[in-house]
């Protein structure tokens, strides 16, 4: 979305017809931005605008669903994310996670949940070996197929 | 059609492609790295992808965490900015094959001009006039070189550009601890140690031209003054680039357009020049295959908007312009705002800015994505923003950026500003015309 | 079904029918040129002499540039001119070598499409004007064929008019027009395949107004013959009303009937909530579905001029009789040879009508148009005028200085008397129109490519609140935004 209310080009113009009045100032307050337009005084800057913009602070990464790109070491599996959503370690709030480092795991074992539309789907290890790394934090938003972690596996 | 836009960039030029993106009806993705999730271009955008820690070389310049975030963002497109990995052939080629489109020119126009001495011979083969010098695979050539052109001479790196790792070379005597140094420089900075030797024209002035192509067409949008420069990196640049002889002008364009066509040139690209000031011979330097930190003088000069241009290109749609409907009229100036001290040698100076007051109104353009609150991370370049003033005429624009920059004020971290306030006084540049030794001379 | 393309129109004749022409600047075409090109439409109905008029003298924009600049933002979908052939801006007919420079700078400029609408129905002065726009350039020429009801205008006139435009190769493809909204879904199942089978594999649009609401049923039913290749529309507010059938609604409907529309909805979309937003941001009224009023069929006289011509009936104390005015409009139209009532004519022949009722006898007062017009200034007449009506408005003295105006000078007349050192677009410029109008457009230079209609509301309230003395703060608060004013240190 992210449609501005005001692009550069209306700051000139709105500078273009307060330059003509007896303003001084203009302040404008959304929920996105606090944009603030002064008649700096006279001498060289003769009378001349500024401007000065402030940004609501960003929600953060965690809002946003982000690609988060992990480059598989070598003799290492990556277990990847079935489905995009929120990442849980455990089965539930307070439980002891499904595995930690250092677990060995079959194909089918159960390493965590990804939880997608209030559903919880279930993550298999895919792959029989030992859990070595945790990639991805738990209650973290990944995208389908992000790493979550890393198993060496069996020879 | 580009519906998805992945931009793999940052600061300023990461917001001014997502400006004209967005208003194309595109969707944006901006490829950040974790320093720049909460920044402007990141708030911005319609989606941010995560694509690395902060360091450069582990996201902004990791060809696979980049495309591989593009792809997992599903962007038909993606739009490299400048500097980072906008002039890779390896990261075109990558997002090629990743089934994206890549907003630049095409790989064989990547090769050709990124490698400084192709460059020369593809320059020389499409006609245009070079700079005395050649190769110099080792130590020995160099120094035959360097007495062919005579002293004093420039060293360059061969995988260069934008002004870095050049050398300057004024006896012949200096030339063997040069070289060395010129060569381990450009194998550290470029993972390429192969140099070229230039002759160094004393009073030259850097014209560049700003060109167009769709692999049939070429046009140019006039030229850009950028002569002045501290350390071979630009301060200030202009729109049309002035004190030039019509006949130099014309022949900078036609022959800017002429390597254009030459290389069958799909996208934006700047053709650069040295100027001989005293003589107003032109020499062909470079051509930068990408979107230049300048472009807005020349935007605002002739009303195209370069990298909706780009984008159309990229696209696959022929050139809507044509050499007759660009019009230039008036004159702008840019000054490069930076995080630096010059009271320190320009030490870069990063932090969190706590005052931002940019100048505003009629003839002014702010291109920047540092607000108050704004944070300029440690590291990565220091350009915080783009003061752009355009009038009707050359001393109008001098005028207005004078008082523009009297009313810059940013507080938190020192600032470029005071630096450009002298220039804008000093009255070799009033009359324009400088050429690039103007820095040494500033009072 | 059918593999169906959709033209837009909103910028030209949907700002004519519901804005007056006088709704759109360049700035707020530019702003939205990017994202319409990326829609998908196979044409876009962009501009006419009206509208370069219109833009030289109201807006102070320069109509070349205007067309230059859309070019360059839209390169994947041709700008479309409508013209009737010999004229440019004056009322008057042109000499041909003047109208091929309007026409090679046209195309030079960046029109790619080429509408030749003759309301009189000329083959051959359709097929001159073609013949020169080809000549100096390779734009598609499109015959139109405009629609009305008459007793001549049977789908039989059509058809041979649509072959003889046939024979000729400097015609790529045909339109039935309708711009007073007459045309029905009935009629359109026997009107479309005549002329199909008299243009053979050339394609064929259907520009069908909404008026008396037949324009979207009417296109539906021209798309399910399966020999329309086209249907134009207008997008958001400027569809709908006296305008063209609204976009959205129209691709939803061909969808629904089967047929294949090559369109990005998600863009169409995005275009058509800029054209909202703009049209409340200006306060310009959006088009609307129309119900079916069955006397227009009879009269075909617009809104508009019905409108002007009531209220000047009750300026001089006649409103009773404007039953009779618009009986009389059928019968004059009758007489003067079923002129099609495409601008001017509807309001001459309702300026006649209310002539003939409120005068001394039929035909004693007419209008210096009418003379004009039946002397043929405006090009041949379709059918015969109704002689003894014609001999009644030939007799008069006025009809000999009408006669003797002089005519559109020559080109080498024109070249003489602005000099040969003119730029070609201002000479054409110069030539059509006021001198002061001229230099007004010049001296304000080129125009901005930038509208924002989230942002035109505020600039307007700054602009009302700074001609007013300033007050020392002023707030205002929507749900959203807040905007302080603080006066100068000197304000009481």
């Amino acid at each position: 979305m992210n449609e501005p209310f005001l692009t550069p080009e209306d700051i000139a113009d709105i500078v273009a017809i307060l330059d003509g009045s007896d303003y001084r100032e203009l302040d404008v307050a959304t929920a996105r931005f606090r944009l603030t337009l002064r008649r700096e005084g006279g001498g060289e800057a003769g009378g001349r605008w500024s401007q000065e913009w402030q940004w609501a602070a960003a929600n953060g990464p965690a809002a946003v669903a982000v690609a988060v790109v992990q480059d598989t070491p070598a003799g290492l599996v990556a277990v990847a994310a079935p489905l995009p959503g929120a990442f849980y370690r455990a089965p539930a709030p307070g439980a002891a996670p499904f595995v930690e480092i250092g677990a060995r795991v079959d194909g089918d074992t159960v390493v965590g949940i990804v939880e997608t539309m209030k559903l919880m789907n279930p993550v298999h290890a895919g792959h029989a070996g030992e859990v070595v790394a945790i990639v991805a934090d738990n209650g973290a938003m990944v995208e389908g197929g992000a790493t979550l972690m890393h198993i060496r596996p069996h020879a | 059609m580009i519906r998805r836009l992945f931009i793999a960039n940052r600061g300023e030029i990461a917001l001014r492609i997502a400006r004209t993106a967005q208003r194309l009806g595109m969707t944006t993705i901006v490829g950040a790295s974790q320093a720049d999730v909460t920044s402007l271009p990141a708030q911005f955008a319609d989606e941010v992808a995560l694509i690395g820690p902060a360091p450069s070389a582990q996201s902004y310049l990791n060809v696979e965490a980049v495309i591989a975030a593009a792809v997992a963002a599903r962007a038909d497109a993606i739009h490299p900015g400048y500097g980072f990995l906008s002039e890779n052939a390896r990261f075109a080629e990558a997002t090629i094959e990743a089934g994206m489109i890549f907003v630049g020119p095409d790989v064989t126009s990547l090769n050709a001009m990124g490698d400084k001495l192709m460059a020369r011979s593809v320059g020389l083969a499409a006609g245009l006039p070079v700079v005395p010098g050649g190769e110099a695979a080792t130590p020995e050539q160099a120094m035959a070189r360097a007495r062919e052109t005579g002293f004093p001479v420039l060293l360059k790196a061969v995988a260069g550009g934008g002004g870095k790792g050049m050398k300057r070379v004024d006896r012949a005597d200096d030339m063997p601890a040069m070289i060395a140094m010129a060569m381990s420089e450009a194998q550290a900075a470029f993972g390429d140690p192969r140099i070229y030797v230039e002759r160094f024209i004393a009073r030259g002035r850097h014209v560049e031209v700003q060109v167009l192509g769709d692999g049939h067409d070429a046009l140019h949008l006039g030229t850009r003054d950028c002569s002045i420069q501290r350390r071979f990196q630009k301060l200030v640049e202009e729109a049309p680039a002035p004190q030039l002889a019509d006949a130099t002008r014309n022949g900078l364009e036609q022959a800017a357009v002429a390597l254009t066509r030459h290389l069958a040139y799909r996208g934006a690209g700047t053709v650069e020049f040295l100027v001989d000031a005293q003589t107003g011979d032109f020499f062909f330097l470079e051509m930068n295959a990408r979107i230049q930190v300048e472009h807005p003088v020349t935007e605002a000069i002739t009303g195209v908007d370069l990298i909706e241009q780009q984008l159309l290109v990229a696209a696959g749609s022929r050139l809507g312009l044509t050499q007759d409907a660009i019009r230039p009229s008036g004159h702008a100036i840019e000054v490069r705002i930076n995080a630096e001290d010059p009271a320190a040698d320009f030490r870069p100076s990063p932090g969190r800015v706590t005052r931002a007051r940019w100048p505003a109104g009629p003839g002014i353009r702010i291109d920047s994505h540092i607000a108050t609150g704004g944070v300029i991370p440690p590291t990565y370049d220091s350009l915080m923003g783009k003061l752009i003033v355009w009038a009707r005429d050359r001393p109008a624009a001098v005028a207005l950026l004078a008082s523009a920059l009297a009313t810059l004020s940013i507080e938190g971290v020192p600032t470029t500003a005071p630096l450009h306030r002298r220039i804008a006084a000093d009255p070799r540049f009033v009359a324009g015309g400088v050429d690039t030794r103007f820095l040494e001379g500033l009072a | 079904m059918a593999e169906i393309s959709l033209v837009d129109v909103s910028m030209r004749d949907g700002n004519q029918s519901l804005w007056g022409a006088t709704g759109l600047n360049t700035a707020q075409m530019l702003a939205i040129a990017g994202a319409t090109d990326r829609v998908g439409f196979s044409a876009i109905d962009f501009t006419s002499s009206t509208h370069m008029a219109v833009a030289v003298r109201y807006f102070r924009n320069d109509p070349w540039e205007r067309i230059r600049r859309m070019r360059a933002a839209m390169p994947n979908t041709p700008l479309q001119f409508i013209t009737t052939g010999m004229r440019f801006i004056a009322w008057q007919q042109a000499d041909p070598d003047f109208m091929a420079l309007v026409y090679r700078h046209l195309q030079v400029a960046g029109i790619r499409k080429f509408i030749m609408l003759d309301p009189m129905h000329d083959a051959e002065a359709v097929i001159e004007a073609a013949r020169l726009v080809k000549r100096e350039g390779g734009a598609q020429v499109m015959g139109a064929l405009t629609f009305t009801l008459s007793a001549v205008h049977t789908d039989r006139f059509y058809a041979d008019f649509a072959r003889k435009l046939a024979a000729s190769d400097d015609i790529d493809c045909f339109y039935i027009k309708d711009p007073g909204g007459l045309l029905s879904p009935d009629r359109v199942r026997t009107l479309a395949p005549a002329v199909k089978a008299a243009i053979g594999a050339r394609r064929l649009e259907i520009h069908a107004h909404c008026t008396i609401g037949y324009g979207p049923l009417t296109s539906l039913a021209a798309a399910d013959l399966g020999i329309v290749d086209a249907v134009h529309v207008g997008v958001g507010p400027l569809g709908d009303g006296s305008s063209l059938p609204e976009a959205g609604r129209m691709l939803a409907n061909l969808k629904a009937g089967g047929h294949s529309v090559n369109v990005d909805e998600a863009m169409l979309a995005k275009v058509s909530d800029y054209w909202w937003r703009l049209s409340r941001a200006e306060g310009l009224p959006a088009g609307a579905p129309q119900t079916f009023d069955a006397s227009f069929l009879r009269h075909q006289i617009a809104g508009g001029v019905m409108t002007t011509t009531r209220r000047q009936l009750e300026e001089l104390g006649l409103a009773h009789r404007f039953d009779e005015v618009v009986a009389e409009t059928e019968r004059v139209r009758a007489e003067l040879g079923h002129p099609i009532m495409v601008t001017p004519f509807p309001q001459m022949v309702m300026s006649q009508a209310l002539y003939n009722v409120i005068g001394a006898r039929r035909y004693a007062q007419v209008s210096d148009e009418v003379l004009r017009y039946v002397m043929g200034k405006f090009g041949r007449p379709t059918s015969p005028l109704d002689p003894a009506v014609e001999s009644a408005i030939l007799d008069r003295p006025r009809a000999a200085e009408v006669a003797a105006e002089p005519p559109f000078p020559t080109l080498a007349e024109l070249r003489r008397k602005w000099g040969a050192h003119l730029p070609e677009e201002e000479f054409l410029l110069r030539a059509v129109m006021p001198p002061a109008q001229v230099d007004a457009m010049y001296a304000a230079g080129s125009s901005s490519a930038h509208y924002n209609p989230a942002a035109a509301p505020v600039l307007r309230l700054l602009k009302e609140l700074a001609a007013r003395p300033a007050a020392r703060d002023i707030v205002i608060e929507t749900a959203d935004t807040r905007l302080a004013l603080h006066g100068g240190a000197h304000v009481a």
